[in-house]
């Protein structure tokens, strides 16, 4: 569906002459010409108003009886009276009808002080109350998950929490048990409410009935600051607001930005900010001293690892994680400048030739992610956007429900979103190119009726209309990528608005640091390099195993625990002489292998810059200062460098971004204050121009010839192909945020209901995974939409990750 | 247009020149009204309190140091750490963090209870606003008066220190007295 057409109206409240879009509820136009209308039930984000709690009646001329004006749409020429006497009197019953069963026990009650029933109450309120009857008890509070506290008697059952989850994150597991005055928010069966976006209820509550468990009496709305910051947990960005109190964040809520977030937040976005304040996090820097990592000061650590400037030329360097724009920026001068070495890559899955990597981030080709909403098709390519950018899985499922988006879901794993999706098929794990390959000889057919997948995802992308957004991860190989563009070229998505390609990163800040010149074979702004091109991620395990690399520099990335390989990562780590790391979390590699830790600051501490996968440049500002003795990530890559006797001339982070700017030329004449709190999408930049064309990609036709059966059992001998998936939970930081201990992931080995009959294994089972001597311990979990022939994998997890694993195909059985 | 000094210079009123017989009532009759005072007070002996022997007695509803209470039946804290006093406090000397109790550890009457309550006395104006914001009086103005202390630090009042009973107690004024 195209953006909505917004015509204007003019409409009379209380006398003012207001103008606003024709459609929109009567609230928010009373809210823009400055009338205030109180409301419970309402949320703009929520879609379809439902009129539950009859707070916002208005009299509206020419209709008798007084309107809810949250479920009245404005038209032109109503004349709106919401300061009558008729009107008074309504809100006082209503206010008084809601207090009826409420506890007012507002001096224990998390909400109080920032409370809309109180606000209300007081406002509109009679100020004095009639009841002398009991009031009716529940039990309380009762921990609705480990997240969230209900506390049932406070309810006023306006319906927030259950239009969330059934209608926002779809999960259904909220509702409404029994009727009448005894009516409670529940889940079906009592079972906790257990989903990844469930504290975004905690926000919506009106009144105190679902608190944070995490944030349950730490402060008062007087006791504590908002600072605005941004997320940078995963690729996804959302804009938050740091509650800090007393230099602790204690509380992150969203700060709605419809570029980005559409207003909602993950539970890992907001529960894993307790990673910021534990004993497990590192606070001082750290150097191995007699095969221990002990504390040091920050001279001595500065000195050892200014050892780095006598391995010029074999050292590497990896950006991962939330490492910023300017980090990552310094880090590749210090490289490229000071240690001449083109070793550096932040790309998990290998190098891009530098002609795709172009072409994938031009300007044409970009979609925003508010097109997801609007785009006629949505086709989601090799990601499971739930787990890798949350938010999107909301963004897309919105776009469903209330635009009739029609989406397509290709991918090797069942996706949460399949219920959603006209089409979803499923391709091999390692057979992205042939899939996409197919799908492109499909799309060059005119029509062909022939009734499989891929010709009707085909049929789907090419009739389904001309806006076709495709949101694609970044594992997909490069030849899977040049097809890929090329089926963008295809359905004319070059150059067209509202439609284009979203690629996912592997890392929060993917984008922004390969901008900035974290990648092997391209410079700042995907700058041509001269001859000497830098080894890729896994060239430099391999060269660092064989002893042609001799330190490795680790910036916000544990590469034994994120990357692919375990054992040659653990190889490469053990035969570096030198091995440096910016880190908050000392996972397995680092404990084991690092020469030198600096404690990495925390996104709320960071002062700097990132880059959403849709290009929009954010800014991190400091919400708390540094704990411990952590110090700046720039300021401690510009004072190693100076000890190399490289000095990068930074001392600010505003340099490093000046910097960054006068090195990038597509970001030209970005300044911080133009960032600001909302941040500026390069693409739509006429300087985004700067960006150097990616020359047209070959068209080979005869690469697609054969038709690929999706999802193929080949000849495995009885073993399964190995898929792997990154759940959302699988981070260091929710493994240390206290709140979130019970979502730690495990090895949950996804099997199809046909293979764990062969294997004779059931749900739940411990089965062993094996493949070339390395045997891995999991527990089974068939789902039936898992293709058969094919099992997957959690990587990214502490135990048993399977990035232990090389083999394509994997044996299974019971433990 | 330049600015004129003089325009804005108002004219100073004088008293009317006194003559000789007032000017020399002025020197002794009114000098000697004064001390018909002085001496009329002579009479009545010394009015002196020997502090700190002796207090001034206080008004029942002078505003001393703050005092938290218990409920005399349970022996549970009054206060919830509702944290209304510090919202209301002018002078921002009082911290509260709040925390739950739990069937082991019951500390309060509520769900929530003050882990940490501070008063910074060097900072406290004695408004009582405190004590008129605490929805469940658990906080009142006691009578204490001396709060003088070596060291700043010692003077932010815990929630022990308030809660206990004063060691000395501040003598009330009787009615009429």
């Amino acid at each position: 569906m195209p953006r909505p057409e917004q015509k204007l109206i003019k409409l009379t409240i209380d006398g003012r002459e207001i103008e606003a879009v024709e459609g929109t509820m009567l609230v928010d136009a009373a809210k823009q010409g400055d009338v205030e209308i109180p409301y419970f039930c309402y949320e703009r984000r929520l879609g379809q108003p439902v009129g539950a709690c009859r707070m916002c009646l208005v009299e509206i001329e020419g209709i008798p009886k007084l309107q809810t004006s949250c479920s009245t749409g404005v038209r032109d020429g109503m004349v709106v009276h919401t300061q009558t006497e008729r009107v008074h009197e309504a809100q006082n019953a209503i206010v008084e009808f809601l207090l009826v069963n409420h506890p007012l026990d507002c001096p224990v009650c998390d909400k109080g002080g920032e409370c809309p029933l109180q606000d209300i109450s007081f406002g509109w309120g009679l100020g004095r109350t009639r009841v002398v009857e009991p009031k009716r008890h529940f039990q309380k509070p009762l921990a609705l998950s480990p997240l969230i506290a209900i506390d049932r008697e406070r309810c006023i059952l306006c319906y927030r929490c259950v239009r969330f989850s059934q209608e926002i994150a779809e999960d259904w597991q909220l509702i409404f048990a029994d009727r009448g005055s005894h009516t409670f928010v529940s889940t079906h069966d009592g079972h906790p409410y257990v989903a990844p976006f469930s504290g975004n209820i905690v926000e919506l509550c009106p009144v105190g009935a679902l608190t944070s468990q995490p944030y349950r009496f730490r402060a008062r709305p007087w006791d504590i600051e908002g600072a605005g910051g941004v997320c940078t947990l995963c690729p996804a960005q959302c804009n938050v607001e740091f509650t800090v109190r007393d230099e602790k964040v204690v509380r992150v809520l969203i700060r709605e930005h419809d570029g980005v977030d559409d207003g909602w937040l993950c539970d890992k976005g907001r529960f894993a900010y307790q990673a910021i304040h534990v004993d497990e996090r590192i606070t001082r820097p750290l150097v191995r001293d007699g095969g221990q990592l002990r504390p040091v000061s920050w001279e001595r650590a500065f000195e050892t690892a200014a050892e780095i400037a006598r391995h010029q030329g074999r050292t590497a360097a990896l950006v991962g994680g939330g490492a910023s724009n300017e980090e990552a920026f310094l880090l590749q001068r210090l490289l490229r400048e000071g240690l001449y070495s083109h070793d550096i890559d932040s790309r998990p899955g290998g190098a891009l030739p530098l002609e795709l990597a172009r072409t994938l981030a031009a300007p044409a080709l970009q979609a925003s992610v508010p097109d997801l909403e609007f785009a006629h098709t949505v086709l989601v390519l090799g990601t499971e956007p739930l787990d890798e950018i949350p938010i999107l899985d909301l963004r897309i499922r919105k776009g469903v429900r209330r635009n009739g988006v029609k989406l397509a879901i290709a991918s090797p794993r069942p996706s949460a979103l399949d219920p959603n999706a006209a089409v979803s098929l499923r391709y091999a794990p390692d057979g992205e190119a042939a899939f996409l390959s197919a799908l492109e000889a499909a799309l060059g057919h005119a029509s062909s009726g022939s009734g499989d997948d891929v010709a009707s995802l085909a049929e789907l992308l090419r009739s389904g209309g001309e806006d076709v957004v495709i949101v694609y991860g970044e594992s997909l190989a490069p030849a899977a990528l040049e097809s890929l563009v090329r089926i963008a070229r295809l359905l004319g998505l070059e150059g067209r608005d509202g439609a284009g390609l979203l690629g996912v990163p592997a890392s929060a800040n993917g984008r922004g640091v390969r901008e900035a010149g974290a990648l092997p074979n391209a410079g700042p702004g995907y700058a041509e390099l001269g001859a000497p091109r830098g080894r890729d991620a896994a060239a430099i395990a391999a060269a660092a195993a064989g002893g042609e690399l001799s330190a490795l520099y680790l910036l916000e990335v544990d590469p034994v625990r994120e990357l692919p390989d375990r054992a040659a990562w653990e190889a490469a780590l053990h035969h570096a002489g030198l091995v440096i790391a910016h880190a908050s979390v000392l996972t397995d590699g680092l404990r084991d292998h690092a020469t030198v830790i600096f404690p990495a600051e925390s996104h709320a501490e960071k002062e700097g810059t990132v880059v959403h996968p849709d290009g929009r440049l954010q800014r991190l500002r400091a919400a708390i200062a540094h704990p411990g003795e952590v110090r700046a990530g720039w300021s401690v890559i510009a004072e190693l460098a100076r000890r190399c006797g490289h000095d990068l001339g930074v001392l600010t982070s505003s340099m490093a971004f000046r910097q960054l700017v006068a090195a990038v030329p597509f970001y030209a004449g970005i300044t911080l204050e133009q960032i600001g709190g909302r941040g500026v999408r390069w693409p739509e930049r006429p300087e985004a121009a700067a960006l150097p064309a990616g020359g047209g990609s070959a068209q080979t036709p005869g690469a697609a010839a054969g038709t690929v059966q999706p999802a193929a059992a080949g000849q495995t001998n009885g073993h399964l192909r190995l898929g792997t998936y990154r759940s959302i939970w699988a981070a260091p930081e929710v493994e240390i945020s206290p709140a979130l201990h019970y979502t730690i992931a495990e090895q949950l080995v996804e099997l199809s209901p046909a293979d764990a009959r062969r294997l004779e294994v059931g749900d739940g089972d411990e089965v062993l995974v094996g493949s070339g001597g390395t045997r891995l311990r999991g527990r089974a979990a068939v789902r039936t939409g898992v293709p058969e022939g094919t099992a997957f994998l959690a990587t990214g997890i502490a135990q048993a990750s399977a990035n232990h694993l090389t083999e394509p195909l994997v044996e299974v059985r019971r433990a | 247009m330049g600015y004129d000094p003089s325009a804005d210079v108002i004219e100073v009123m004088r008293h009317p020149p006194r003559g000789p017989v007032a000017g020399t009532y002025r020197i002794f009759g009114e000098t000697l009204r004064g001390l018909k005072t002085t001496f009329a007070r002579v009479v009545e002996g010394p009015h002196t309190i020997q502090y700190p022997e002796e207090k001034t007695p206080v008004y029942p509803r002078f505003r001393g140091r703050h005092k938290l209470h218990r409920f005399e039946d349970t022996g549970l804290e009054k206060c919830v750490g509702c944290s209304l006093c510090a919202a209301a406090c002018p002078a921002d000397c009082i911290r509260v963090v709040a925390a739950e109790n739990t069937p082991e550890n019951r500390v309060s009457a509520g769900e929530r209870y003050a882990a940490v309550y501070e008063i910074n006395l060097s900072r406290c104006i004695f408004c009582g606003y405190c004590e008129v914001a605490c929805p469940f009086d658990a906080i009142t103005m006691g009578h204490d008066y001396e709060l003088s202390d070596y060291t700043r630090s010692d003077l932010i009042f815990t929630k022990e220190m308030l809660l206990a009973e004063p060691i000395e107690r501040t003598p009330l004024r009787v009615p009429g007295e």
